[in-house]
């Protein structure tokens, strides 16, 4: 019993790890458990380092580790407890029996066999009601989970992923790119070599109108939305010249403007005359979804933006900041019927871009899941 | 029964006996931690690349010539930049060069490669060298992994697996490293670009490299550093090591400086080096230890801060000493 079981440990430790959102997988566990047949884990402090080396992938996630370390700790120590209490509740009830039996049975050598077995059976049991029980949090412990993952509904690294998506190849640069492989085909074809083949230069065509609603219930995703639009217009593949971004508040009017601080208005009209039918149009907002709101005018008003839009390009998508289960109720639910609505996070902001690039039918209806 | 190969962080002088050719020549004045030995043993035992992050300076490049140099592994190195693709580690085909060779045989002038073998033209990458050699394992750095493109990784990441195998497509011929023999593969990165996918995570094994904030480890540094430096030079020619109290003096003012200091950009173990140096011998006479602890320290004051802070607001924190 004092004899440390790492496999037992890392079989816990691995569920529990899952459970909390670390992303592995069997191949992990199994290069964890043949660390611990190599040598590794001779005792719970190796185990921990070793753990430490081969699933965490970020310091902030090493610590995490030793709080829910020590969790499992606390949990094993009580079972152990529990299990020896039983054991010596045993002990004590079969030497009874043993000594009852022994005066009035002669097949006594059989009797106590089973119930040893009993003895060493207990503890398995245990072991596998024990993830039903909720973990216990520390106060800190938790307030770390939520900002890391609650607060990150799509991280950048997603969103710069996403932009990529979004491309329209034209080949209409200077023709200066060396095409190796037709050289050499004109040159085999030929027998002689006269001179290099080239191309034209592509440029990424795609054109994308950000409009961005700032401040009020926006206010606390900025950081989302300038992540969004820093991640457009610098890390995406689209051409500079290509991404504009206007911003407005609630619903977009007569005029949008040209920066965060709503001081800069230019006419809607003017920014809507620059887009054709191959402009993609972004829209973050969430339509009242923050906090609730119905309001018939609010809806009727983003409509008739929208309707206007739809004339220009057919291209739309709406990014909305709350989630799906938000939006029941407030003027969210009825505008998701008039364009593309997702909800932003990793999944939303895909599809959105698959709706800008025009891959994704643009259709408004069928969307009414969740 | 192959014997398993494992790092000791031993304080080598000279290369082991036996050592491959391309293995490291020179020692690497490194000091390993008992955690970081854990995670190279690791990355070796489970054959599993060992992904390195931590502060600039700190060593994280180093570690993988340390451990090629005491195993005696040859060595490859790969430094990653933005334009590079995961193919360039491997092998990079050469098929203009072969097309002016068809050329120039035409002329007379015969080339020392035979444009009939399309072998000729094929050059190998650090992973593709790594995985030729077959009587042993090789180490290979990838230094710098976050610079390059978002794919990059994900692309590496399946010739870093099982069955370790890549194609040349030009040749048709196969490369695998042999199965008893998989390469030692280290990378470091940044964190310049935010993170790395998951999927290659998942499958590298993480340490944090440290800063060494132990004032005994500083000095073991600054011993390894200075005895390596001498190893090769002449009697005459030997690197005067500073005394024990400017030694100290340094370590207990840089520190202070780090942790205190609320700098915006933290110097590293090899800025500090430099900046020992300097104080050594940049001046006809080393600077005062005294000096060093007392009125500087008292007024603010720093000596070299050129070696130490590089952003401008930190350099207005400190007054620079004569």
């Amino acid at each position: 019993m004092s004899q440390f079981d790492a496999q037992d440990w890392i079989t816990r430790l691995f569920l529990r790890l899952r459970r909390r959102g670390y992303l592995l997988g069997v191949d992990e566990y199994q290069a964890a458990l043949e660390a611990i047949v190599a040598g590794y884990a001779q005792n719970e402090e190796a185990l921990l380092e070793l753990v430490q080396i081969l699933w965490c992938n970020s310091r902030s996630q090493q610590n995490q580790l030793v709080l829910i370390w020590k969790d499992l700790q606390r949990d094993i120590q009580k079972q152990q407890d529990l299990h020896d209490n039983l054991k010596d509740r045993l002990e004590k009830e079969s030497s009874k029996s043993e000594r009852s039996q022994e005066e009035n049975d002669s097949r006594e050598s059989l009797k106590p066999k089973p119930l040893a077995r009993e003895v060493e059976l207990q503890p398995k049991q245990e072991v596998a009601s024990l993830p039903v029980q909720a973990p216990s949090f520390t106060a800190t412990e938790r307030e770390g989970l939520l900002s890391l993952q609650n607060y990150f509904p799509v991280s950048r690294r997603s969103m710069v992923y996403g932009w990529r998506f979004l491309r329209r190849p034209v080949a209409d640069g200077c023709k200066n790119v060396l095409d190796i492989p037709a050289t050499i085909q004109t040159v085999t074809e030929q027998g002689y070599y006269l001179a290099p083949v080239y191309r034209r230069r592509q440029r990424n065509g795609a054109r994308l109108l950000v409009l961005v609603d700032q401040n009020g219930s926006m206010m606390p995703f900025h950081r989302f939305s300038r992540d969004l639009v820093e991640t457009a217009q610098d890390e995406s593949l689209l051409q500079e010249e290509n991404v504009q971004v206007f911003y407005f508040h609630n619903v977009p009017a007569s005029h949008v403007y040209q920066d965060v601080y709503l001081t800069k208005p230019i006419p809607i009209q003017d920014v809507l005359g620059q887009c054709n039918g191959d402009t993609s149009i972004l829209i973050v907002s969430d339509a009242g979804a923050a906090r609730g709101y119905r309001r018939q005018e609010r809806i009727q008003n983003t409509t008739r933006f929208l309707l206007q839009l739809r004339k220009r390009s057919r291209l739309i998508a709406w990014l909305n900041p709350m989630s799906r289960k938000r939006w029941v109720g407030s003027s969210a639910e009825i505008l998701a019927y008039l364009v593309p609505m997702f909800q932003m996070d990793r999944f939303g902001f895909g599809e959105a871009i698959d709706v800008l690039r025009g891959v994704a039918k643009a259709s408004t209806e069928g969307d009414d899941e969740g | 029964m192959k014997e398993a190969l494992k790092f000791e962080g031993k304080d080598l002088r000279q290369q082991p006996i036996g050592a491959h050719e391309k293995a490291p020549k020179e020692p690497e004045p490194y000091i390993v931690g008992d955690r970081l030995k854990t995670a190279v043993n690791l990355a070796i035992a489970l054959r599993r690349p060992l992904l390195l992050e931590g502060d600039p300076g700190c060593g994280k490049t180093c570690l993988a010539k340390a451990v090629a140099f005491e195993l005696g592994l040859p060595f490859f190195r790969w430094d990653v930049q933005s334009i590079s693709k995961a193919q360039d580690g491997q092998y990079v085909y050469d098929a203009l060069g072969r097309l002016h060779d068809v050329q120039l045989q035409k002329s007379e002038k015969a080339s020392r490669r035979d444009p009939s073998k399309p072998g000729d033209y094929c050059e190998m990458g650090a992973l593709g060298e790594a995985f030729e050699i077959k009587d042993r394992s090789s180490v290979v750095l990838i230094d710098e992994i976050d610079k390059a493109e978002l794919d990059f990784p994900n692309d590496l990441l399946t010739v870093l697996d099982k069955p370790w195998r890549f194609q040349v497509k030009e040749t048709g011929q196969s490369i695998q490293a042999d199965p008893n023999h998989i390469p030692i593969v280290f990378i470091t990165s940044n964190k310049e670009k935010g993170n790395l996918p998951d999927a290659f995570l998942r499958r590298c094994l993480y340490h944090y490299v440290e800063f060494p904030s132990d004032p005994k480890e500083l000095k073991k540094i600054i011993d390894r550093h200075y005895e390596i430096e001498n190893l090769n030079r002449q009697e005459d020619e030997k690197v005067e090591r500073p005394k024990e109290n400017l030694q100290d003096a340094a370590i207990t003012r840089f520190l202070s400086i780090r942790t205190e200091g609320g700098l915006v950009r933290k110097p590293g173990t090899s800025e500090f080096l430099d900046w020992l140096k300097a104080l050594q011998t940049f001046m006809a006479k080393p600077y005062s230890a005294d000096k060093l602890m007392g009125e500087d320290q008292a007024e603010k004051r720093l000596p070299y801060p050129e070696l130490l802070l590089k952003v401008q607001q930190d350099w207005r924190k400190f007054k620079p000493a004569t």
